[in-house]
């Protein structure tokens, strides 16, 4: 399973040591490649985390109940709603709360939002990483309207802390609707734009196609979920497996791809923006606009959770994004894990797949996995 | 490679001819939205300083400082939160907290200084640009983080109550109490409103961990009369509780009711584990009401000898005497009074001081004397025909039923009174089958009887009439009858700025026959005993008005309970007693009293 | 593919379970004895269908001096999880490595290797640094490693930072003669 990279003789001359990193190397946040060259390919690859190891695990030990939910956004700051979602899940499944359903259709509009949101950051991501920064511009244009939607139910534009556990901070504001379905429509016209210019580039096409290949046989070991594992063949979703959510009163597609190279995973996910707006018309349309939006919890200021333990899934950008809780009985967590799907794709992986790589093409290589450093170190 | 990969990204040219995105800052100004979480502000004259932000905070950004110019008083700390921006993340647990509602964050998000101390700061107080922002983020309506309404307490129903003597309110089921006690926020300010100052959340605590023993030890560092208190306290630290700011306040009587009614009284010595050794001092108490039991229980702790001398058959005064058993069952009450005679302490019932035993015999044999002997003398009504018979004092219905007495109300009956006695003459009366109406000087939220007793006389039929000044009594046709004359009042506004104050319309008067007309406008006290010791005590208004730990002009001599405070209700007695003890071990123990 | 239940009792024929409890219709955990856990979790792999490693990690109980690894597999036909644990010796903690059955397993071991100090033995790349290179305190994810200590001895505070109690500010202010040092 693990084959040891071949030792290399770097005083041979014919090596160079690279460090791709730690300064955003393509989109990623800041993690390191040490990859080692001969001529302009890889021969091996080492990966370096921590830069942004803050031990959000360990913070959240001697946090309350309510305390923590205002830190979990920062585990993942593209998509900070997955945290908060799966920490208040995993609260209010151990201490017996069950959110209102105006609050559940609430979430599911913020998490599909949230994805669209990280998803064009992304594609500008891939548009820069192959030469193309003007898609970068669009697609973070288009974010930063989406953030604005953000602010004005939230309260904030990357830190939202809007999920808490037993619903949700407020309700949407006046008029909200109008205006995101008009934001909406605004992001179809673009990726509509950018499969023009992106996926029907011959520059993007050539350099993508066959690049970074996660074959079949590759998902199960390295554990690979999300659209990296879907473009490989495998129509596997948790939002459609496991459904969480609003995700079973809702129309979409669990878009699949053949051979998971470069190329595909971006179409995939291009297709997967599609569905995820189609998704959110839905909820728009279906969302109730009275009722309670919070179940009352106990005093968050001596809140004890009961002794337990659990673990909740949810299906981000990226893939399983999964939040762990123990709880011991007492008003701090005893262990709180956060499985983030960067951990398996951005380090076993990444180290697998470079090997062979241009290096002009690692940068890209990286943002076709979609990953993100802080969740790897939390 | 097909041609339409060549030409299809040429499609981008079509863009440069759109309106481009970029704002124009700083020429354009970019608002936060209206719920943005920026900077914070705090309504500071509604604030009451309660620290749950503090509390809440994850990141430990807010301090509780003292600001110029604000004192604590009854209600409020006089801090205010002080934030630390280079902590704060700007997450605004703190405003949904905020008990008083006066914290929130304004749309304001952009500060720049070259002082960084000037991010630490008082919200509210310091003069800040957005002070004056009406939009940001504020908690909403239907979210919240604490519980705003009280957990009812099971009661018996009016019809119930009516049918005998029976305690109205059941008491708290366990669950109940714990559910109660969740919405405290442990902000302590109530203790400074409590008479007795007790440890209020921390025995509210005790109830959440169903640590009863624990809880009841702290219930006696301050207040022997807890199963009492539990029961009858004006609770005036609800009036002050936080949680009363948006909604009803923590039960703070009924939570102490839990904890005494959940320990049997035969474990209070085991639990309490009162020791002392005998000191060979002894204090002579006058009269064995939640006063004077309240200083034999501090005193006997610290191994004085104790006699108290009680002019009834039974302990606890007015207690006893003037609340009825639906409100106070006498059991309960014996539980409070039995403990801490088991100590040792010596009550001489049926022993009037002046009258069974001199005065000048407590002065010679003891080193010291705490005198509340209570309000026990009617006032007078000061009207025309007062004297007639059939005109009678609430405390003399009480006192009577209280022996077991029937009070010989008859069938129709007016309470002239607004306070607890009244209430309680008024609701004694139903139980004996009367109509009862209550005449009332001023509005009814005015009445000085607790809420409660308000509404449930209310509730069992009691016929309240506010802005009802009663102005002459007279004779009836038949003679085991009276009439009463009453006029109407308006409420005309002070020019002083005190309460607004009743004057009688006479165009509006009104005549009414009753079996008995019911007097219960307050009491006074009898200090007749104490011969010729009264010249060197001040007095005001009928009570005496006590120096420091509550020792008068006589300097053995200490006074306390409702001939010595403004309040006269039992939780100011017990801290009376408390207190003189304090300043009775002082005096004895030459640490500092003269 | 079998029910949870019958693979439970086809396993527990094999195995030594204890403390098995569903949270979930699609979740349950259970414990196996540390010698036989990756045996264990090789059959759930290879056997039950249980192929995909969603997480490993550990979980401290200082109080009784142990660590409890959890291994969470899931299956991807039934969309069921089971959680796997294995209870360690705290104070010479010490595991098999599933390296061979799961390419990030190395990760995670050099990870918890760093965070609480479990030894993998085999596992590659075990005492490479993970997130704290240059690190020279205990492992921090540890209960003992009490992190206000550490920032506040790294960091310091603010100068002019202090709090004050409302309870003991009124009690000093409105009635300090009638506090008898009982407060709380």
């Amino acid at each position: 399973m693990f084959e040891p990279a071949a030792p290399v003789d770097l005083s041979s001359g014919k090596y160079l040591k690279l460090w791709q990193g730690p300064q955003h190397p393509g989109i990623t946040g800041n993690m390191s490649l040490e990859l080692t060259t001969c001529g302009d390919e890889v021969v091996a690859c080492k990966t370096h985390v921590g830069y942004l190891h803050r031990g959000f695990e360990k913070l959240m030990e001697r946090r309350t109940f309510i305390q923590n939910f205002t830190i979990v956004c920062r585990i993942a700051v593209p998509e900070p709603t997955f945290n908060e979602y799966l920490y208040a899940a995993v609260v209010e499944e151990l201490s017996g709360i069950k959110a209102p359903e105006r609050a559940e259709w609430i979430r599911t509009f913020n998490l599909e939002l949230m994805r669209l949101g990280s998803y064009l950051m992304w594609l500008g991501g891939v548009g820069a990483a192959f030469g193309q920064s003007t898609i970068y511009q669009w697609t973070v244009t288009h974010r930063d309207y989406i953030l604005d939607l953000f602010e004005e139910m939230t309260g904030a534009r990357v830190y939202h802390m809007y999920i808490v556990p037993g619903g949700v901070r407020g309700r949407l504001p006046e008029g909200f609707e109008d205006r995101a379905r008009k934001v909406l429509d605004g992001v179809e016209r673009l990726l509509m734009d950018v499969e023009k210019i992106l996926f029907n580039n011959v520059v993007f096409k050539t350099r993508t196609k066959g690049l970074g290949v996660i074959t079949k046989d590759m998902v199960d070991p390295y554990g690979i979920t999300g659209p990296n594992q879907r473009a490989a063949g495998f129509a596997r979703d948790v939002r459609r497996d496991s459904p969480y959510l609003m995700y079973d009163e809702v129309e979409w597609d669990v878009i699949t791809g053949t051979a998971s190279d470069t190329y595909e995973r971006a179409w995939v996910r291009l297709q997967e923006m599609h569905q995820g707006i189609r998704i959110m018309r839905q909820v728009l349309d279906r969302m109730p606009t009275g009722g309670p939006f919070q179940t009352p919890l106990p005093n968050v200021l001596h809140w004890e959770v009961p002794k337990g333990e659990t673990y909740i899934k949810a299906e981000c950008t990226r893939g399983e994004y999964g939040y762990y809780l123990v709880t011991d009985g007492s008003q701090y967590v005893r262990r709180v894990h956060v499985r983030g799907p960067s951990y398996t794709h951005a380090i076993a992986l990444m180290e697998k797949m470079a090997v062979g790589t241009n290096i002009a093409d690692i940068a890209g290589l990286m943002v076709s996995l979609h990953t993100y450093p802080p969740e790897i170190e939390r | 490679m097909s041609l339409k990969d060549l030409i299809s990204p040429f499609y981008v040219w079509q863009r440069a001819f759109q309106k481009p995105y970029t704002q124009k800052r700083p020429i354009e100004e970019r608002p936060g939205a209206p719920r943005y979480r920026g900077f914070h502000i705090n309504l500071t004259e509604e604030c009451v300083g309660c620290g749950s932000c503090e509390a809440i905070c994850q990141n430990h950004a807010i301090d509780m400082v003292k600001v110029e110019g604000l004192e604590p008083r009854n209600g409020d700390s006089g801090l205010r939160p002080k934030f630390d921006y280079g902590r704060c993340c700007w997450c605004a647990l703190c405003v949904d907290i905020c008990t008083a509602r006066s914290l929130r964050l304004s749309n304001h998000y952009a500060w720049v200084t070259e002082d960084p101390d000037a991010f630490h700061f008082i919200a509210g107080t310091d003069a800040m640009p957005w002070n004056q922002n009406s939009l940001g983020y504020r908690r909403d309506d239907d979210y919240h983080l604490l519980t705003h309404d009280r957990i009812e307490m099971d009661a018996l129903s009016p019809e119930e109550s009516l049918k005998g003597f029976d305690e109205v309110m059941k008491g708290y089921t366990e669950e109940q109490a714990l559910l109660e006690a969740d919405r405290c926020v442990e902000c302590g300010i109530c203790v400074a409103t409590c008479p007795a100052h007790m440890s209020v959340p921390d025995y509210i605590k005790a109830v959440r961990n169903k640590d009863w023993e624990g809880g009841l030890k702290l219930l006696y560092e301050t207040n022997p009369f807890s199963t009492t208190c539990g029961r009858i306290c004006t609770h005036r630290c609800e009036t002050d509780c936080v949680l009363g700011l948006q909604g009803t306040p923590i039960a703070i009587r009924w939570l102490k009711r839990a904890i005494a009614d959940r320990v049997p009284a035969e474990r209070y010595a085991e639990i309490l584990n009162d020791t002392f050794t005998e000191n060979g001092k002894k204090v002579a108490i006058v009269g064995a009401g939640p006063g004077g039991m309240s200083a034999a229980y501090y005193l006997r702790k610290q191994g004085y000898g104790v006699t108290v001398f009680e002019a009834q058959a039974h302990g606890g005064g007015m207690l006893r005497y003037g609340v009825p058993s639906y409100r106070l069952p006498e059991n309960q009450l014996d539980k409070d009074i039995d403990y801490i005679r088991s100590l040792g302490v010596d009550v001489r019932f049926n022993t009037r001081v002046g009258q069974d035993v001199p005065f000048s015999e407590l002065m010679d044999n003891h080193d010291a004397i705490f005198i509340a002997t209570g309000l026990s003398s009617p006032m007078k009504l000061r009207i025309d025909g007062e004297e007639h018979p059939r005109v009678v004092s609430g405390l003399k219905i009480l006192d009577d039923v209280a022996k077991g007495q029937d009070p010989g109300v008859g069938k129709r009956v007016a309470v002239i009174g607004g306070g607890n006695v009244a209430m309680d003459a008024a609701r004694v009366s139903r139980r004996v089958g009367a109509d009862v109406t209550v005449l009332y000087r001023r509005r009814i939220e005015d009445m000085p009887a607790d809420p409660e007793e308000i509404h449930e006389s209310k509730a069992e039929g009691c016929h309240l009439v506010p802005q009802a000044i009663p102005v002459k009594i007279k004779d009836a046709d038949d003679p085991n009858q009276v009439v009463i004359v009453w006029g109407e009042a308006e409420m005309v506004s002070d020019a002083k700025g005190g309460r607004p104050r009743p004057v009688l319309q006479e165009d509006r008067m009104h005549e009414e026959t009753y079996d008995t007309i019911v007097s219960a406008i307050g009491q006074g006290g009898d200090y007749d005993f104490m011969g010729e010791c009264l010249g060197s005590i001040e007095q005001k208004w009928g009570k005496f008005i006590p120096g420091a730990y509550q020792q008068t002009g006589v300097s053995k001599i200490f006074v306390g309970g409702d001939i010595a405070n403004s309040t006269a209700d039992a939780i100011s007695a017990v801290e009376d007693g408390h207190h003189a003890a304090r300043g009775i071990h002082r005096f004895l123990s030459e640490e500092g009293l003269q | 593919m079998a029910t949870p239940t019958a693979l439970l009792d086809e396993l527990g024929k094999r195995y030594t379970l204890s403390e098995i409890h569903i949270q979930r219709d699609d979740l349950l955990f259970l414990k196996v004895t540390k010698p036989q856990a990756v045996r264990f979790l090789k059959d759930l792999r290879d056997d039950a269908g249980y192929t995909h490693l969603t997480f490993m990690t550990n979980i401290d109980y200082i109080e009784d001096g142990r660590f409890t690894l959890t291994y969470m597999l899931h299956n991807y036909d039934t969309h069921h999880e089971i959680g796997v644990h294995v209870d360690l010796d705290r104070d010479n903690a010490e595991m098999d490595s599933i390296h061979n059955l799961w390419a990030q397993g190395r990760t995670y071991q050099c990870e918890l290797r760093e965070m609480y100090g479990i030894r993998f033995p085999g596992s590659p790349g075990l005492d490479d640094d993970f997130c704290l290179e240059g690190w020279d305190q205990i492992p921090p994810m540890r209960k003992e490693f009490d992190i206000v200590a550490f920032s506040e001895e790294r960091f310091g505070n603010r100068p002019g930072r202090g709090s004050t109690d409302p309870r003991e500010h009124m009690g000093t202010v409105m009635y300090p003669e009638h506090r008898d040092g009982t407060e709380h």
